[in-house]
């Protein structure tokens, strides 16, 4: 195996953000996030999962598509004009640590955004300019299930390049040419040998496609939302979870004018009250019961229907975040029980 | 008999006798975490418990219960003994009782309260993260041991020498004002809009959430510092002399943004201003306009 060193690995990524974003794992007061960071020095090295996934990067929680200025009003109205200006995301970025439940939420998300048309050309601008640094995990998390999804903690599949730490040093794996170009002309030592088999939960049953549609109905859905807060964090803690809102809204101006406007997108959460509501103030899931089973068919069933792949990497975090523990593992084990039952 | 099965006889006793329909209190899930339990048959009475990791606030859950139980009404029955709901609280979660009374959320008569004689909570309660076994830090500051409102007391309040002094805002007091600024922008500025430390709180009921309008009208939808601002700076005034402390914003919420201090920098004002603390007995806040009438507002102090 190729192996890189702590300091070897610094240097590449100090010399990276000088020329483009370097987002990485670092800690933001106490809490552990994706950011973009000025240098290596700001790297939490021994992270385990940042609270956010890394899809923020490829998918901003808000993102300004275009603006709008209205120019040439003299109060006659033959001259107004109106510039419109699409904004185009145009620099390169490295995203440092990774990891492959998250990467594999950018393989998800490519599934709708890049792969079904019409393409994003947002995100899929986003995409191309950027690079992924994987890190394998050195063992599954207690709320860890990313093997139940086809996943794997040291998956390589879904980044550019991946790291596994072995000691202090990181064995390198190249997996595209992307990652390939990031080094450069590094010279990488060569070690006999491979880097170790991580640690791995006991995979979870996964509920079949039958399981979902004839559950569909079940009391399950209400008695599991009694508790449900209709909050989003289950949603924006998500690799996968990418539904979003589109609003023209004022720019805000430091003099009063009402001449600047902009079209941004931001995250939106099927678990929010008004998220379905329609024009005429109807709301056909205006149950939490019925929230809760749409985010749960989503990931496992509507969404493999329309674009073939799972929303759901196990990354464990909805299961963390949740402060009135609404447990995806837990759906999914009654899914599969009562189907079980159904069925004998 | 400890405070479990005293909790579990009580719900066993309001489901039988069908004073009410649903008792709303804690269970553990299979990983361990505590979490909140509606409660609706007698047999299922079992799954309550009381732990020191009871932190949720279960307040909000009674308007919200008593209003679907309100919907599934058959047309042309009213009334009935049925509406009304059990929920166990514990002293913080009591206080937020009388507010809502004091608001016309709901009437006495329709809540049962099962208070707790609470000694405390411990920290990372309820995400499986009680790892060093220390009471949470509200608790440590906290005297109220025993309910302010409950049909039913569990549990011998012990007497506790804990005094308030306010302390953790010493951190904010002792900044100027532009460092404050530069505090809070920098706390605002994790904040992704999950709505979560509005959602658990037993204040924000408001149908429609200012900061949630369609039409952007005080504030717009970006997941932006000037938005995050505009709601976290704008909920806690709406809190001011509403606020029980409960705490269940701040640990919601999964950027650590130390809510708390905000809402206890009001609560130290209007107690200061007004000798009022929120939820002691059923008054509404002093800064709360009461609308009687269309002919005219009436202010409540």
């Amino acid at each position: 195996m190729d192996i890189i060193t702590r300091d070897q690995l610094a240097a590449l990524l100090d010399n990276l953000a000088s020329s483009r974003t370097l987002i990485a794992p670092c800690l933001v007061e106490d809490v552990l996030l994706y950011r973009q960071v000025p240098s290596s020095a700001e790297v939490a090295w021994d992270f385990d999962l940042p609270v956010l996934s890394a899809k923020g990067a490829l998918f901003p929680p808000t993102e300004s598509l275009m603006t709008v200025d209205k120019v040439g009003d003299d109060g006659e109205e033959n001259d107004v004009q109106l510039n419109l200006l699409e904004t185009i995301f145009e620099d390169e970025q490295v995203i440092f640590g990774v990891r492959p439940c998250d990467a594999r939420g950018f393989r998800a998300l490519d599934a709708l955004l890049l792969d079904t048309e019409p393409v994003d050309t947002y995100y899929a601008r986003r995409r191309e300019k950027t690079t992924l640094i994987g890190i394998a995990c050195g063992q599954m998390g207690p709320s860890c299930f990313c093997t139940s999804l086809g996943g794997a903690p040291d998956d390589w599949r879904d980044v550019d390049l991946m790291l596994t730490e072995i000691e202090d040093v990181y064995a390198v794996k190249v997996v595209t040419e992307k990652g390939r170009a990031l080094l450069g002309d590094l010279s990488l030592r060569e070690l006999p040998g491979e880097p170790a088999e991580p640690v791995l939960n006991d995979p979870l049953p996964v509920p079949s496609d039958e399981a979902w549609t004839s559950q569909f109905d079940d009391g399950f859905w209400d008695n599991l939302a009694e508790r449900c807060l209709s909050c989003r964090i289950c949603a924006y803690v998500c690799p996968v979870c990418r539904c979003f809102d589109v609003r023209d809204e004022l720019v805000p101006a430091t003099t009063f004018c009402y001449d600047h406007y902009e079209r941004i997108r931001c995250w939106d959460s099927c678990t929010g009250v008004n998220y379905r509501k329609i024009a005429g103030g109807h709301n056909p899931r205006s149950e939490k019961g019925q929230r809760l089973r749409n985010r749960f068919n989503c990931k496992f069933y509507y969404y493999p229907q329309q674009y073939g792949v799972i929303a759901c990497t196990g990354c464990g975090r909805c299961i963390d975040a949740c402060p009135v523990n609404i447990d995806i593992t837990e759906v999914m084990e009654h899914l599969v029980i009562t189907q079980e039952g159904a069925s004998k | 008999m400890s405070k479990t099965t005293d909790i579990q006889a009580k719900t066993r006793q309001l489901l039988n006798s069908g004073q009410v329909s649903c008792v709303i209190g804690y269970e553990v899930g299979p990983r361990g975490r505590t979490r909140p339990a509606f409660i609706y048959q007698p047999d299922d009475a079992e799954r309550m418990v009381w732990n020191r990791s009871c932190t949720h606030n279960l307040v909000p859950y009674v308007s919200e219960k008593l209003q679907s139980i309100e919907k599934n009404i058959p047309a042309g029955e009213t009334e009935t003994a049925q509406q009304q709901v059990a929920v166990v609280v514990k002293p913080c979660d009591s206080r937020a009782i009388n507010v809502l009374l004091a608001e016309k959320q709901f009437s006495r008569d329709q809540v049962y309260v099962i208070g707790v004689a609470c000694e405390g909570i411990v920290e990372g309660a309820g995400f499986g993260r009680e790892d060093n076994g220390n009471l949470q830090a509200r608790c440590q500051r906290c005297s109220e041991r025993e309910p302010v409102v409950y049909d039913m007391l569990i549990g011998e309040p012990q007497k506790v020498e804990a005094v308030d002094d306010y302390s953790d805002l010493d951190r904010l007091t002792d900044l100027t004002p532009d460092e404050r600024v530069e505090f809070w922008l920098s706390q605002f500025d994790r904040c992704i809009r999950c709505y979560a430390c509005r959602q658990v709180c037993p204040m924000c009921n408001c149908p429609t959430c200012l900061y949630e309008r369609d039409d952007s009208l005080w504030v717009g939808m970006g997941i932006r510092l000037n938005e995050k601002r505009t709601f976290h700076l704008g909920r806690a005034y709406h809190l001011a002399g509403r606020c029980v402390g409960c705490n269940e914003c701040e640990r919601v919420c999964p950027m650590k943004i130390p809510i708390s201090l905000l809402n206890r920098m009001l609560e130290r004002e209007v107690e200061a201003a007004f000798g009022h603390r929120a939820g002691v007995a059923a008054v509404p806040s002093p800064l709360v306009t009461i609308l009687d009438s269309e002919d005219g507002i009436s202010w409540t102090s």
